[in-house]
């Protein structure tokens, strides 16, 4: 490999570790919107998916310019293979480690979505789960390798960043709506579906077992907002 | 084949094992698209016709944006 030792590298590995910390942040917190079906009023919920996608790219891209200079810069002896082997990295053994293991984590989460269609529905979702995971370990990775992340502002955005994360994971926890099937159980107007009105099909009545009949009729306070154009199917009820 | 008009009609059609309830469909083609009071599509079923580009596009963009890849476009060739 071409000796590369100008400090320019080391600048550049810094700032973009940084910068790819901060747009990996982002990048969970829009997804975290998506999963618990956050926006259709001031945001559409699609445009937050697309800023979610397109985010994750910014965010590789960032990812793959540290790492690239990483390896470049001949100052410090790390290597190709350790970009993707654990403890391989003669320079700052278990940190840059640390880093590899998150790296490994994101391309498993960025490959599987470009498979998405290929792939089960199911190892798609189980993969992505990863992101936390690789997340998780590339805060770690920066905190332990990091030359400004120890330090005034740098520990600053270390900490804001595994807040916010930590709170979207909590959130995702807590306030994650019930899948299919609860939460058409749990819907406030779970009365038996409304007879299929002519050329149309509802995914509701193909796609989930049939709610029990509701103690009392309350108010919907449902986790999706009422659309302003809403299908006039509701005939028949109440 | 090159230029060819376009004749027959399309259908967005759901998957409802694979769909969600995300909704993002009923935002990338509001004319196609309704929502039931649990955030599932409904879709008409009735043919639109390709030449409508708009609504054909506004198709393939629910296609693409389905989180849950539930989507698909169904040609319906003319009856002829
Ligand atoms: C997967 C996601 C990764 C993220 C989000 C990430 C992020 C960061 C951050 C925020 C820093 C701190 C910068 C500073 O405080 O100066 C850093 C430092 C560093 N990273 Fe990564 N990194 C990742 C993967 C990797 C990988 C795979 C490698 C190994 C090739 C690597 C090598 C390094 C090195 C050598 C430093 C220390 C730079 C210095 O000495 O100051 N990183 N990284
Ligand atoms: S976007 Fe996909 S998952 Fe969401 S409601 Fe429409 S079909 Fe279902």
């Amino acid at each position: 490999m071409i000796a590369l030792t100008s400090p320019y590298l080391w600048y550049t590995t810094r700032a973009t570790g940084m910068v790819a910390m901060v747009l990996f942040t982002i990048v969970v917190a829009l997804g975290t919107l998506v999963a618990n079906r956050i926006g259709g009023t001031i945001i559409g919920r699609f445009e937050i998916n697309e800023l979610h996608r397109s985010m994750s790219i910014v965010a590789i891209v960032f990812l793959a310019i540290h790492i690239a200079t990483t390896v470049l810069d001949s100052y410090v002896p790390t290597g190709v293979i350790s970009i993707f082997v654990p403890m391989t990295s003669i320079y700052k053994r278990v940190p840059v480690g640390v880093g590899a293991v998150a790296l490994d984590l994101i391309l498993a989460v960025w490959i599987s979505s470009l498979l998405k269609v290929r792939i089960a529905n199911t190892t798609w979702r189980f993969i992505h789960w990863f992101s936390w995971l690789g997340f998780a370990t590339s805060i770690v990775h920066a905190f332990l390798t990091g030359t400004d992340s120890r330090k005034s502002w740098g520990l600053v955005l270390v900490v804001a960043c595994s807040s916010v994360v930590f709170v979207a994971a909590l959130w995702r926890y807590l306030g994650r709506p019930a899948r299919a099937a609860g939460r058409t159980a749990l819907s406030p107007l779970a009365a038996p579906p409304a007879p299929p009105s002519g050329g149309r099909t509802t995914a509701t009545r193909l796609g989930s077992v049939p709610p029990p009949p509701p103690a009392a009729p309350r108010p919907s306070t449902g986790p999706f907002p009422r659309g302003p154009q809403r299908p006039s199917n509701k005939k028949g009820r109440r | 084949m090159g230029i060819r008009r376009r004749s027959g009609g399309f259908v967005l059609s759901v998957n409802p094992i694979l769909c969600d309830g995300f909704g993002h469909c009923a935002e990338l083609a509001p004319d196609l698209v309704h929502l039931d009071e649990w955030g599932y599509p409904i879709i008409t079923t009735i043919p639109v016709p390709l030449s409508n580009l708009a609504a054909l596009e506004s198709a393939r963009y629910a296609v693409r944006g389905c989180p849950r890849q539930a989507l698909r476009i169904d040609r319906i060739s003319d009856p002829s």
